[in-house]
Formats: C-alpha cells, sequence, structure tokens
C-alpha cells in the first residue's frame, strides 16, 4: 500500500527502523526507490503546511493550508483546506489514491465563491502543485516502476550516508529526462533530489532542511524545491505535525470540503 | 440612505463584543469601472465600489454567517444587499442551515439547468461573477448524509424571484409587448404561506468513479408569465391590451453527472420541466400563454492542454409538443434551441497571471458573448483585472444587447 509519504504536503519520508537488513546485501537502485516509496508510516497525520513561493525578484507569495491524510488501506485520503491567503481561503482539495496501479486518483475542488465541489481529472502528473515548483510527481506521486532505476554510488551528504539513485523515465515524453537522489541509508529519505530537463540540462534541486521525529517516525517538516532555470524557488514547511490522532473518516467527505474548518 | 448608513454603523459595534470572540472577518473591497465603446459614445457603463463583508462564526456543533454587500455608484448612490445570513445546526448525520442563503447545484458552468434554488439577479445581465448572479433564498435546507451521499432537502416558504433592471437600464431584456399596451402588476406577487412554499430535493453521490445528483422541484417560475387581456372598446374607452404578469408553478425533475475519463472531465446535467407558459401571438387564446413541458440539457468536457485548461459545454432547451404560435424569446427562438459555451484559461507557473476567454454562442439566432480577461495578482491581497465583454449578432439572448460591448477593469482587494 502507497502510504503517507511526501505528496502534496510533503511530508512523510518515515524511517524504516529495521534497516539492517540492507546495510548486508547488495542493495538495489529500484529496491531503494520502492523502499522510498512505501516506507510505513502512520495511519494518519493533521498538520499545517506553509508553502512559500519566492520568484526571481525574491517577492514572496504565502499560502498556509491545513491538512488532513488517512491511510484507509487500500485508498489514501487526503483533504486540504486552504486558509490564506484571503482570495483563496475556504477553498478545499480532495484527493482520494488508490493501491490498485491501474486506477487514477479521484480529486476533488470546492470553491467557496461557487459553492460547489468540481471533480477534477489526475491524469496529468506533470502539473504543478498550486503554484508551486512541485509537480504532482514531484510530491511522491510517482511509483516508482514508472522509472528504470540504477544505483550509482555511495557518498556522505553533509555527514551523512546516502545512496544515489539515478531514475529514468520509461516514457521518453516525460518532463524530466532523469533524476538523482541522495536517500538517506535505512531511513529511505530523498535527503536531496536534482531533476534533468529533456534536454539532460538541470532544470530543479530539491532539498530536505530539516526532519523530525515524531512518534516514532521520520518526517520531513522543510523542504526547498529551486528551479535553476527559471530562478524561482518553493519552500514548503510543516508545522503542528500529529500523527494516529484517529481523524475519522467522515473528515474525507465532500460534507466536510464545503463545512470547511 | 442615512439609515442604512445608520445600521451597518450600529452593525459594525454590535458586533465588536463578538469579534473579541474570535469572529472571522473576511471579504473584498472593489472597484469596477467599465466604458462602452460598442455605441460610438464612450459612456461609462458602471463604476462601482463594492464591499463585501463575510463574517462568520463556527463552533463544534453550529455555525453563523452575515454576508452585506454594499455597493455604491458614480451617481453617489448605495444599494445595499444582504447576500446570505443563516444559522448552521450540525448533528452526527445531518445538518441544518436556516435563513437566506445561497444554494448552487449541478454540474454546469453558466447555464443554469438544475441550479434553480437561487434565482438571479440579471440587473447586468450574466456580466457579473456568479456568486453575485444568484440570490440569497430565504429557508430551511436539510443535509441527511450517507456515507459519501447526501439527500438534501430545501424549504422555501418565501418566493424569491429572478430580478431584472429597469426598462431603462441597458440591461433591460428585449419583450415582446405591443405597443400601448398597459401593465397591471396586482397579480406580480407570492404571499409567503405554506401552500405557496417550495420545496426542492436532491440526491447526491460522489464515489470512485462518478459523481452524480438527482433532483426534483415543486417550484414558483422564477420569471413571470406575462397574461394578456383584451379589453373592448365601450362607451367611455377605446380597446386596450392589458398585460398581467403573474408568477406560476413549474414541476422540475433532473439529474447531473460528472466524471473523468483520463485527461477528460465529462459532465452533464438535464432536466425535464413541466407545465412552463410560453407567450403565443393570440392574445384572445388563454390570456395569450399556453403551457409546454420543455427539457434542458447540457454535455461538456474539461480538458488540460500544457497549461491551458479548455472546458466547452453543449446546451439545447427543446420544447416538447411544439406549438408554431409560440412566440419567439431570446432563450426559445424555435422548438430546439442550442448554444455552446467554451472556456480557455491559461495561468503561469506561480498562478500570478492568468488569461481567460469565456465565450456563448448561441446557433439559432446566430449570437454571442464573448469574455476575454487577464487577471493579475499585484500581491497576495490584490487582483487587478482587465477584461471586456463583446456582444456580436443582433437579436437573441446576446445580440440583443449589441450596443452594450464594453471594456472594463477591477481592482479587488480581499482581506
Amino acid at each position: 500500500m502507497k502510504t503517507i509519504k511526501i505528496t502534496l504536503l510533503l511530508l512523510g519520508f518515515v524511517m524504516l527502523t529495521a534497516s539492517g537488513t540492507f546495510a548486508q546485501k547488495k542493495i538495489t537502485g529500484l529496491q531503494i526507490m520502492e523502499n522510498v516509496y512505501n516506507r510505513p508510516t502512520g495511519n494518519d497525520m493533521t498538520a499545517e503546511l506553509t508553502m512559500t513561493l519566492i520568484n526571481s525578484s525574491g517577492q514572496k507569495r504565502v499560502r498556509k493550508i491545513q491538512q488532513y491524510i488517512r491511510d484507509f488501506g487500500k485508498v489514501e485520503k487526503k483533504i486540504m483546506f486552504f486558509v490564506s491567503p484571503a482570495d483563496v481561503k475556504n477553498t478545499s482539495f480532495m484527493n482520494w489514491s488508490y493501491d490498485d496501479p491501474n486506477k487514477d486518483d479521484d480529486q476533488w475542488i470546492y470553491l467557496p465563491a461557487l459553492k460547489k465541489i468540481k471533480r477534477i481529472s489526475s491524469d496529468n502528473k506533470s502539473d504543478y502543485f498550486m503554484g508551486s515548483d512541485f509537480t504532482y510527481d514531484d510530491l511522491g506521486d510517482r511509483k516508482p516502476s514508472a522509472d528504470n532505476h540504477k544505483l550509482l554510488r555511495e557518498e556522505k551528504v553533509n555527514g551523512v550516508d546516502c545512496y544515489v539513485v539515478e531514475s529514468t523515465p520509461k516514457d521518453p515524453d516525460y518532463m524530466y529526462s532523469k533524476t538523482i537522489t541522495w536517500v538517506i541509508k535505512g531511513k529511505w529519505i530523498g535527503l536531496k533530489k536534482e531533476f534533468y530537463d529533456e534536454d539532460g540540462e538541470l532544470f530543479k534541486i530539491l532539498n530536505v532542511k530539516n526532519y523530525e521525529n515524531i512518534k516514532g517516525y521520520w518526517i520531513i517538516t522543510h523542504v526547498e524545491m529551486n528551479n535553476i532555470q527559471k530562478n524561482h524557488k518553493t519552500i514548503m514547511e510543516l508545522s503542528n505535525v500529529k500523527i494516529n490522532t484517529g481523524i475519522p473518516s467522515s473528515k474525507f467527505t465532500q460534507r466536510m470540503m464545503m463545512r470547511g474548518l | 440612505m442615512k439609515k442604512l448608513i445608520l445600521i451597518l454603523v450600529f452593525a459594525l459595534f454590535a458586533f465588536q463584543p463578538i469579534a473579541a470572540q474570535n469572529l472571522d472577518f473576511s471579504g473584498y473591497v472593489r472597484n469596477y469601472t467599465g466604458m462602452l465603446f460598442g455605441n460610438g459614445n464612450n459612456n461609462f457603463s458602471i463604476q462601482q465600489n463594492t464591499l463585501n463583508l463575510n463574517l462568520e462564526k463556527r463552533f463544534s456543533n453550529s455555525a453563523f454567517k452575515f454576508n452585506p454587500m454594499v455597493y455604491h455608484y458614480y451617481s453617489d448612490s448605495l444599494t445595499f444587499r444582504l447576500r446570505e445570513a443563516y444559522i448552521d445546526l450540525y448533528f452526527s448525520n445531518f445538518d441544518v442551515r436556516i435563513g437566506k442563503q445561497q444554494i448552487i447545484w449541478g454540474k454546469a458552468d453558466g447555464v443554469f439547468i438544475t441550479d434553480i434554488v437561487s434565482p438571479k439577479n440579471m440587473e447586468e445581465f450574466l456580466l457579473p461573477e456568479f456568486d453575485e448572479i444568484r440570490r440569497g433564498v430565504e429557508g430551511a435546507k436539510f443535509d441527511y448524509y450517507i456515507g459519501n451521499n447526501t439527500l438534501e432537502l430545501v424549504w422555501l416558504p418565501i418566493f424569491t424571484p429572478n430580478l431584472y433592471p429597469n426598462s431603462n437600464s441597458i440591461w433591460a431584456p428585449k419583450q415582446n409587448i405591443p405597443m400601448g399596451a398597459k401593465r397591471n402588476f396586482s397579480l406580480m406577487h407570492v404571499n409567503p404561506s405554506f401552500d405557496n412554499s417550495e420545496v426542492f430535493g436532491k440526491f447526491s453521490a460522489y464515489t470512485g468513479a462518478i459523481d452524480f445528483e438527482i433532483m426534483g422541484a415543486y417550484m414558483w417560475d422564477d420569471d413571470p408569465t406575462l397574461f394578456k387581456y383584451v379589453h373592448f372598446a365601450t362607451p367611455t374607452g377605446a380597446n386596450y391590451l392589458e398585460i398581467k404578469p403573474e408568477y406560476k408553478r413549474l414541476t422540475v425533475a433532473g439529474g447531473s453527472f460528472s466524471t473523468t475519463l483520463g485527461p477528460f472531465v465529462l459532465r452533464g446535467e438535464g432536466a425535464y420541466y413541466w407545465g412552463k407558459y410560453f407567450s403565443t401571438n393570440n392574445p384572445l387564446v388563454n390570456h395569450g400563454e399556453i403551457q409546454k413541458d420543455y427539457v434542458n440539457y447540457m454535455l461538456g468536457v474539461d480538458y488540460s492542454l500544457y497549461d491551458v485548461k479548455l472546458s466547452a459545454q453543449f446546451i439545447q432547451r427543446a420544447i416538447i409538443d411544439y406549438d408554431k404560435a409560440i412566440v419567439p424569446t431570446p432563450f426559445f427562438k424555435e422548438q430546439y434551441n442550442n448554444m455552446m459555451t467554451f472556456l480557455a484559461r491559461y495561468s503561469n507557473q506561480s498562478q500570478t497571471l492568468t488569461l481567460e476567454f469565456f465565450s456563448y454562442y448561441d446557433f439559432e439566432y446566430k449570437d454571442a458573448l464573448m469574455r476575454p480577461r487577464i487577471l493579475y495578482d499585484f500581491s497576495d491581497a490584490i487582483n487587478l483585472q482587465f477584461g471586456a465583454n463583446i456582444f456580436t449578432g443582433t437579436e437573441g439572448p446576446f445580440g440583443q444587447f449589441n450596443k452594450n460591448d464594453m471594456v472594463y477593469t477591477k481592482i479587488i482587494y480581499s482581506f
């Protein structure tokens, strides 16, 4: 089951505690990326997400979002409520992500001015999330089976032992020609990631700036994505993170989308 | 007007103690200036300043909202509208909302098929934002939840009709009323009573595969029927025609759906209307009005092409058992009346700049409304808009306003 992960809201890169297993064996690039994708997490998470967009002139736009995520077994449900700025306040977004690799996510958005819930297509994972530098794939929705993975080397980043994995898409028309990910050994956190465009030029760099142990889970609480070519940056920060609080299933309904926080 | 200002001042002071308890203030201030360019005189069609104030408070099992809007016009007149003022009560499996509220149904954009609970304010035709076009209705809404399904019942004891501009407005719709006819508005009123209530019901479901709604309504037609009375010459007067507008009952059943097919979102909506009155060219028979059923439906598709969101809708209105004596109107020229809408919207990656083009095209009158617009977020709080409304054709729902082509700017400060 794909569980709570970095998705839209950055997150969940959680530690796989039983890491010793891999230390003794030659691990493949695919295994590493599957460990990142499938790392076990808590059943649910509540958090406040602050997303800061910084353009080439240094101008900042800040979006605050309250989010809830819960794993229901075969489906993971997320609901997000936009808190600020004022023009998007009370907008909500819900995503149901299925275990079945052949089934697309279901997504809805509620626009308070229209008082209407609209179903939207989740087909294009290359779309940018809310004006940020993260695509939906970047946020964790991309399945490891979509790429070919090769373990390039092992090296330290800021004193942390990492695997370095190159991933090339099976779809030649995909927006990235390849990505290179530095994965923390044993924790299966993508500490750094480079994205290369269709011409093979460096396009974006993702850096995890902070992660915290919350209830025994490693949660990324600060990540930055730099678009090198456009000189644009997005910072995502999580605060008030709560794990396994027993979010009721009724939270993930259209009723709550319309009611808001 | 002084009274209105006093009321607002009083309301602000009255709310001060509540504000201390985290009353949620939000809304916007907007300047909207529009200039005509289709009639050769470049008159300002609108110079409007608006305050939209949302006062909301949420408790664990209840909430309330008070949403006044104040419009200031260049003539220094003030118009006050209470868009919504309601109380919510939350229970485990159902919610109740009581008061003045906007209720929006259906899956169509920009057309009203099953979205018939809240009537429309057409004082500026279809040009305002859609939340401003809809009028609040006074009544109670009951929502019962079964998983992701909802049964919604709406009871409106007070009838609220569509609102149209004065006959001297540039947005006054053309009516087929003979010259010299006298108007008598004595019957154009629906007394608030239990018998005169409107009732609406809807079942909606959101599933992994499809969203759908099934609805029904026993309501008043939001537009009055223009009954015609011929008064023959008497020793004291000549023949004359008297028009007596009267609201009549309408029964409606319909539904809508929305689903995805790969990158496409497919939408549909339809309704059957029983007993709609249509004007005929013979005022001596049934006072110039006959009842016919009609069908109104929409099929639409949404698609994203790179960064451009595209949406198209086909809409058809068909009169059942059509009678050739029916007088054509802008929305019913013939038995079958076809229309399309088209939307293209591009936003840059940081979503600060949006380019939008929305249009209606009517196949019967071959008229259209085209609405290009540029939206720019000057900051998180300030949005600037520059747009145009271009009417083509000479008659029909859009062609009737062919002298009202306009450009406009909007500056919106959200708080």
